[in-house]
């Protein structure tokens, strides 16, 4: 009678014991660990009908939808691969594929931003340059080793975000927006746009990942490779003060930013991303500075449409980082080098789904509105700012996207907010030139 | 006989309290001890493999000037909203216990707030610092209102604590009526024979007797004040230029956030955490002294 408690305690104990032991077997299970299916390598030409199955990973949480439906619709046609579909959430600071490798689970397909290939996520990779795809592309993406590990997911591109009915209005007429490839000449628009009656034509959002990681980082194309940019700066042979590309970058954002055109000059900043979008997609303003993800704040208004205007950086005409929009590859699919054999086959075989199925290719461009990067698809984007990218590839009027060279995290925290203490006027130019120095100078190899 | 009724104890408290223990060890201590032992690693970041670096992380976290920095500025917010809520709290529970008319409709109201979570209410309030003021300031041609609140490191300071004080004050007033509904009513009356006026009964018998409820209020802000990030997050997002980052926010965009730090992050969360302790012992402590039985 005495003892029957004991054993209810203790049953009760290990009953709760068994739950927990029993969970963290099943996720040991689930993982299958590669050491044992090397060992079945040889028969890999059997392992394929086998039923394997995968975990894939998406970072760009707005399409978790669209990306568990082509989980289902590759399944569905290869019912022997079973997909395991997960997205990041947005805002969230620790990736799907962070906290799922972090509990001990092999992502097979991770999805990630190409700048994090040269720092956290290098080596995760296994070489993909021999894949059919990589002949329809030009935009796989490398790691710090030079192996070419990226699928490029999706095109994106930034600039100077204009909205077409004001502008239109403003000149009186049809707009080239690579005609305005001058300083001036866009000062010249911006006064045009103001005596049309709009009082203030930009409304510039100055959220620190925008001044920072996207206009803060277009100085790396410099005419050249980027890489090449940010290596001299890392070794401290690039100064910024005397470069003309990075103080003329500025001198455009003094331009952004002022009280005579900005909708916001008297205090520019201040969590202004869903004002300035409502402002420019209702006409109300006409200029910000985004990417093309920017649309689905814009469309305030059915008929509204927009386009890009490349950030000019001095009054040379003939300079070409006047007339080139910088667009690349700002997400990319990596083959995990830790899944097993058969998994890695999978994920290829889903990476040609989306290249060369008609579903996949739906699936890419129709229902996620993702700007291709390869030749062969030739569906396009129903957005006007991811067309207008989408053009400019295929006119060959895009240098590389910046952001992909540079530390996204650090950018965010260390970079930014100097940008905007340079905007609030809090610091000098020759301040935050010292502030991306130092920073770089930690970087050097 | 003695050993069997020891075993009979044992199983008991095991029946009883076991599952509990299982599941605090589980959430609480076991990630604690982890996330202690991960302060000796070297990590870049949460994927990373850690190398036995000893004390280093605590050696960069002391000399890394972000993290005192926005120590200090959290203990500023601890400071603010510990008075404003307690204060308001303490008024509205003595308003509404007062015997005025509806004042159960009141009591509800004032508790709303509290039912909306932090990041929800962020964004509400976001709305209203950075659209529905400047739009009245713009209106009526007040110049302190016209621009967006986030956009300024004084003014966006103060938003997190008007903020905290609308949620949280609302929450400490259903503590404090239940301390003022337990003042005995013959001690009260005793006083008004005796000929004390209002000013008196409080500063005499009410506020003593009321020690227990305003430690547990000050606790419950202290804490959640020190540990804050929902609303810190969504509210000001650390604008302008970081310098409205509480500790809590700058400890997770530093482990998740920039690169070559998981460690060190990790190693300012358990001084931070030996900080919020020591704060809540002290107070606690001292607290418990100033208590009166009636």
């Amino acid at each position: 009678m005495k003892k029957s408690t004991l054993y209810a305690g203790f049953v009760f104990l290990l009953m709760l014991a068994m739950v927990v032991t029993g969970c963290s077997q099943t996720t040991e299970t689930s993982t299958t660990k590669p050491e044992e299916n090397t060992a079945t390598d040889p028969k890999k030409e059997e392992a394929k009908k086998e039923p394997v199955t995968i975990i894939i990973t998406n970072g760009k949480g707005e399409i978790s939808k669209q990306w568990e439906q082509a989980a289902k619709d590759f399944s569905a046609a290869n019912p022997e691969v079973t997909i395991e579909a997960y997205s990041n959430v947005v805002g969230d600071s620790l990736s799907a594929y962070e906290k799922l490798s972090t509990s001990g689970k092999v992502v097979t397909l991770a999805m990630f931003e190409p700048g994090s290939l040269l720092s956290k996520n290098n080596g995760v990779g296994i070489d993909l340059s021999g894949e059919k795809w990589a002949g329809e592309t030009a935009d796989i993406a490398k790691d710090a080793t030079g192996t070419a590990v990226g699928f490029p997911f999706a095109i994106e591109g930034y600039g100077i975000v204009y909205n077409k009915a004001v502008v239109e209005k403003a000149v009186g007429g049809a707009f080239d927006p690579y005609s305005i490839n001058t300083r001036d000449k866009l000062i010249e628009l911006f006064d045009k746009v103001k005596a049309s009656g709009v009082e203030f034509p930009v409304a510039y959002q100055t959220e620190p990942w925008s001044v920072g990681n996207h206009y803060g980082s277009l100085f790396l194309n410099q005419g050249g490779d980027p890489g090449a940019t940010l290596a001299s700066l890392n070794n401290g042979e690039l100064k910024l003060k005397d470069n003309a590309t990075w103080n003329g970058l500025l001198d455009t954002m003094d331009v952004l930013a002022s009280e005579k055109y900005n909708k916001f000059g008297k205090r520019p900043l201040g969590k202004l991303y869903d004002e300035a979008h409502r402002l420019v997609g209702s006409g109300e303003s006409a200029f910000l500075f985004n990417g093309n993800w920017a649309y689905d704040s814009l469309k305030a208004l059915p008929e509204s449409d927009f386009g890009f205007i490349p950030v000019p950086v001095d009054n040379d005409a003939s300079n070409v980082m006047n007339t080139k929009l910088s667009a690349g590859p700002a997400q990319v699919l990596v083959v995990n080098k830790a899944a097993t054999p058969a998994q890695q086959d999978a994920a290829k075989r889903f990476l040609n789904w989306i290249v060369y199925e008609a579903a996949g290719q739906d699936f890419l461009v129709t229902k996620s509105q993702v700007v291709p990067a390869f030749k062969n698809i030739a569906l396009s984007v129903t957005n006007p700012l991811g067309k207008a990218v989408g053009a400019a590839v295929k006119e060959g009027k895009t240098m590389p996207f910046s952001t992909n060279y540079i530390n996204a995290g650090d950018y965010m925290e260390k970079i930014g907010p100097e940008v905007q203490k340079y905007i609030d006027k809090k610091v000098t130019r020759d301040q935050l030139a010292k502030t991306y120095e130092d920073y770089h100078a930690t970087l050097k190899k | 006989m003695k050993t069997e009724s020891l075993v009979k104890k044992l199983g008991l408290q095991l029946f009883f309290t076991g599952p509990t223990l299982v599941a605090f060890g589980v959430t609480i201590l076991l990630p604690f001890l982890y996330g202690l032992y991960l302060t000796f690693l070297k990590m870049e970041n949460v994927t990373s493999v850690g190398e036995f670096a000893w004390f280093n992380n605590y050696v960069l976290a002391f000399q890394d000037d972000k993290f005192w920095t926005s120590l200090w500025l959290t203990i500023q917010y601890v400071v603010y909203t510990v008075i404003f809520v307690n204060l308001l709290g303490f008024g509205m529970a003595f308003l509404v216990t007062a015997g005025t008319r509806g004042q159960n409709f009141f009591r509800a109201a004032l508790f709303m707030p509290n039912m909306i979570g932090g990041i929800v209410l962020g964004y509400i309030w976001q709305f209203i610092f950075v659209k529905l003021l400047p739009n009245i300031g713009e209106a009526l041609d007040v110049e302190y209102l016209k621009y967006s609140f986030l956009g300024d490191e004084t003014q966006a300071f103060f938003t997190m604590v008007i903020v905290t004080v609308w949620q949280s004050a609302g929450y400490m007033m259903i503590i404090f009526i239940a301390g003022l509904l337990a003042v005995p009513r013959d001690l009260i009356e005793a006083s008004m024979i005796d000929g004390a006026n209002a000013w008196q009964r409080l500063k005499a018998i009410i506020l003593p007797l009321m020690v227990p409820a305003f430690l547990v209020t000050i606790f419950l802000t202290l804490r959640n004040s020190f540990l804050v990030f929902d609303l810190n997050y969504s509210l000001t997002g650390g604008e302008p230029y970081n310098s409205t980052e509480l500790i809590s926010m700058l400890l997770v965009n530093k482990a998740f956030g920039e690169s070559s730090n998981y460690g060190v992050a990790q190693s300012e969360a358990i001084i931070l955490f030996v900080v919020v302790a020591a704060i809540a012992w002290i107070q606690f402590h001292f607290g418990k002294r100033r208590e009166v039985e009636a």
